[in-house]
């Protein structure tokens, strides 16, 4: 009966819609004009200036409205001393609108300076850089510059990481299940350093109006989802795709390490930026020994293919390169929330692949994770990474 | 997968947006006041550059002084009688761009400039029209049930009649004396209260100052100062002044938070009567330093014309907004006349 059908998919759209229209109509009730149900307390305006870059002779300043109203900007100034100003596109700001504010300032190189916006209610909100340095221009010296740090610090180590195959492809089956296991503690304590910077970042430049910790929490499982997911099709579909379980699983991981190394990258990159020269020469250093341990978790289930030098070249490519993406928007277009965004999203990939892992040495071995090889590989991973990272 | 790259795509448009926000149509070039040249398509924020609303009006306060209405008693004392209303309503553009709830005497912070002569009866009919209770506490010799601190006037309408002889001579602050009275002070609930000595002085261009500040985000610090509320307003508006005119300015210091200010004049030296009680100057200096209340005369003459800056040499203040120019003319042609 065709009319019978469409009468109850009707019923079945209607159903599902008037609850929508309910809603409509509270938040109608509430916040629709003539409502005074909700006109309680005082908003209190708040601004985030996001980024300050030191060009010659002027200071530019990144302002975003985070408070729940819109505000005016109605001075600017350099060291709480009052300092004439442009503001681009205007002075007043909606909700997480932007706006550029140009301050012509004779500013010295290394010194540290507080810069303050004053809204028109007289509220002042300032941040603080503690080294002037000139902002870095997008220009190609500063482009190879950062690729070559990437390089450094994404490429190389993983590759050299990744010379560990011929070891591992050797061993026996308890000693490569350590191995794996190593490479899950790797991997773990990289995802809970990713969850960390996130935290860290946030708290220090991001308004607390973005809810960061949901923002980190909603992310990273989006993130452990969609991978997971892409993961699950990739690795049932090994077959056909002509690829083997092992490369699937480096795959993943080379994935999953790509997008760690690009917030890595970020962190070099804005450290750069930000004016922190001396405390980016240790990131590189520690990232770049740190990364090492990278490689190893991308040959141990590599191992036991085919040896593919090919593949594995890619995959290491796959794994280091972004550091290199990482470089340059973190360098040349920092901002906090997508820092937040991609240590998050870093952190989701990471922890999707420990669960791949750890599915792979279920699989690999007599269905249990507590034999000794494993439980010790795991806690030897975590303590190998605890020790490199005392270098960054 | 796709809420993936859809959150990926959101996220590079919200880093990338600050980057092309600047690529705005046609540029402007501004010079401000600090001399330096911004080329933008936006808006100018400069508290001298931008044209305000002014709802108080340094200049008409600089030379206004009010004398009460005056009557003579049977005994032949000058009688003055000034009507004096507070209110704590008010919002006023005390920056160009920034708004300040000011509590006032007769609509302004400062209040008016109340001037009698030694021995005249003063009386202050006092109305407070605020919400808040409040009183006028003078400096000076007065009886203690005029004082202004137990005789506590409270809000929407309440009434006081001051009433005390003029004295002694010079100038005096007065302000409200409600707790907590710093509260009460920073608001703006402060005034300039002159007595002259019966003799007069010499006849000059007269004018009152006072140094003020407004802590607008309410942690303790003045974030703006100036001489008469609006910050570089004289740096704007020039004092216009004659050469050879003998220049008095009473000066008083209402600064709260910062312990002291002070007055430095460029090009000369003045002499400085503290607090104006003796009629003989202690001091011919171009700097002067004023704690809370701390109040003078100072008397100049420029003999040649031109820009001459004047300012707190606590350089903090002056790039706050305490900061003004005097603009000498040639007086050779002009009448001199004092005009009060």
């Amino acid at each position: 009966m065709e009319t019978n059908k469409k009468t109850s998919r009707g019923k079945i759209i209607a159903s599902g819609i008037i609850p929508f229209v309910f809603i409509i109509l509270m938040m109608a009730y509430i916040f629709g004009p003539g409502s005074d149900l909700l006109d309680l307390g005082i908003p209190l305006p708040e601004l985030t200036i996001e980024n300050i870059d030191f060009v010659k002779s002027e200071i530019h300043v990144t302002v975003r409205n985070t408070g729940p109203t819109s505000v005016q900007i109605s001075m600017a100034d350099v060291n709480d001393r009052i300092q004439p100003a442009a503001i681009e596109p205007d002075k007043f700001l909606e909700r997480y609108e932007t706006a550029l504010v140009i301050i012509p300032f004779e500013w010295n190189e290394a010194e540290p300076y507080t810069i303050g916006l004053t809204t028109d209610d007289g509220v002042r909100f300032e941040r603080q850089i503690d080294a002037a340095v000139t902002a870095l221009q997008p220009n190609l010296e500063f482009v190879a510059f950062f690729a070559i740090i990437g390089t450094y610090v994404g490429i190389i180590p993983v590759m050299i990481g990744l010379l560990w195959l011929p070891f591992i492809k050797k061993i026996s089956k308890n000693k490569y299940h350590f191995f794996l296991s190593l490479t899950t503690g790797l991997l773990l304590f990289l995802g809970i350093d990713s969850v960390k910077e996130a935290f860290d970042v946030s708290s220090e430049n991001l308004s607390s109006s973005f809810n960061a910790e949901l923002l980190i929490a909603t992310t990273l499982v989006l993130s452990f989802l969609g991978l997971y997911y892409a993961s699950e099709k990739l690795t049932g579909k090994a077959d056909s795709l002509k690829i083997s379980k092992p490369v699937a699983i480096g795959l993943m991981i080379a994935i999953g390490i790509g997008l760690h190394n690009f917030g890595e990258g970020l962190a070099i990159g804005a450290a750069i930026g930000l004016g922190s020269i001396a405390f980016s020469t240790f990131l590189i250093i520690g990232f770049a020994l740190h990364n090492t341990t990278e490689g190893l978790a991308i040959a141990t289930p590599m191992s036991r293919g085919k040896l593919m030098v090919g593949k594995l070249i890619i995959l290491g490519i796959i794994a280091g390169s972004p550091a290199i993406f990482g470089g340059w928007v973190g360098g040349f277009a920092y901002s906090p929330f997508s820092a937040v965004i991609f240590f998050s999203i870093g952190a989701g990939a990471i922890f999707q692949v420990i669960v791949i892992i750890l599915k792979w040495i279920r699989e690999e071995g007599e269905k249990n994770l507590s034999s000794a090889s494993v439980v010790s590989g795991f806690a030897i991973g975590m303590l190998i990474m605890y020790a490199t990272s005392i270098l960054i | 997968m796709i809420s993936l790259l859809l959150l990926v795509i959101g996220i590079s448009t919200i880093m990338i947006s600050p980057i092309f926000s600047d690529t705005q149509s046609e540029q402007k070039t501004f010079v401000t006041h600090s001399g330096s040249i911004v080329r933008t398509s936006g808006e100018i924020i400069d508290p001298l550059y931008t044209v305000s609303t002014v709802d108080f009006d340094p200049d008409e306060f600089l030379r206004n002084f009010e004398y009460g209405v005056i009557s003579i008693s049977e005994t032949g004392q000058t009688i003055r009688d000034y009507t004096i209303i507070a209110e704590d309503d008010k919002i006023q553009e005390i920056s160009p761009g920034v708004f300040y709830n000011v509590w006032t005497f007769n609509g302004t912070a400062p209040g008016p400039t109340i001037r009698a002569t030694e021995g005249d009866l003063v009386r202050i009919h006092f109305i407070n029209n605020g919400s808040k209770s409040h009183t006028m506490h003078f400096h000076g010799i007065h009886p203690a049930e005029m004082d202004g601190v137990f005789e506590i006037v409270g809000g929407g309408g309440g009434k006081f009649t001051y009433e005390f002889e003029a004295g002694p001579v010079g100038v005096h602050p007065y302000h409200c004396h409600v707790m907590p009275l710093e509260e009460h002070i920073v608001h703006g609930l402060y005034g300039v209260f002159i007595v002259d000595p019966k003799e007069g002085r010499v006849p000059a261009d007269e004018m009152v100052m006072v140094l003020n500040g407004f802590d607008t985000d309410f942690d303790a610090e003045n974030n703006f100062y100036a001489a008469n509320t609006m910050p570089f307003y004289y740096q704007h508006h020039p004092i216009q002044i004659n050469t050879d005119d003998l220049i008095r300015i009473y000066v008083v210091n209402m600064v709260e938070f910062d312990p002291i200010n002070n007055f430095h004049l460029h090009g000369n030296l003045y002499q400085y009567y503290p607090t104006g009680t003796d009629l003989m100057p202690s001091f011919y200096t171009d700097m002067i330093t004023l704690s809370q209340t701390e109040r003078g005369i100072m008397e100049f003459q420029y003999h040649l014309p031109g820009k001459y800056l004047f300012h707190a040499h606590k350089v903090e203040f002056s790039e706050k907004g305490w900061v003004g120019l005097f603009l000498v003319k040639d007086n050779s042609e002009s009448e001199v006349n004092y005009g009060n």
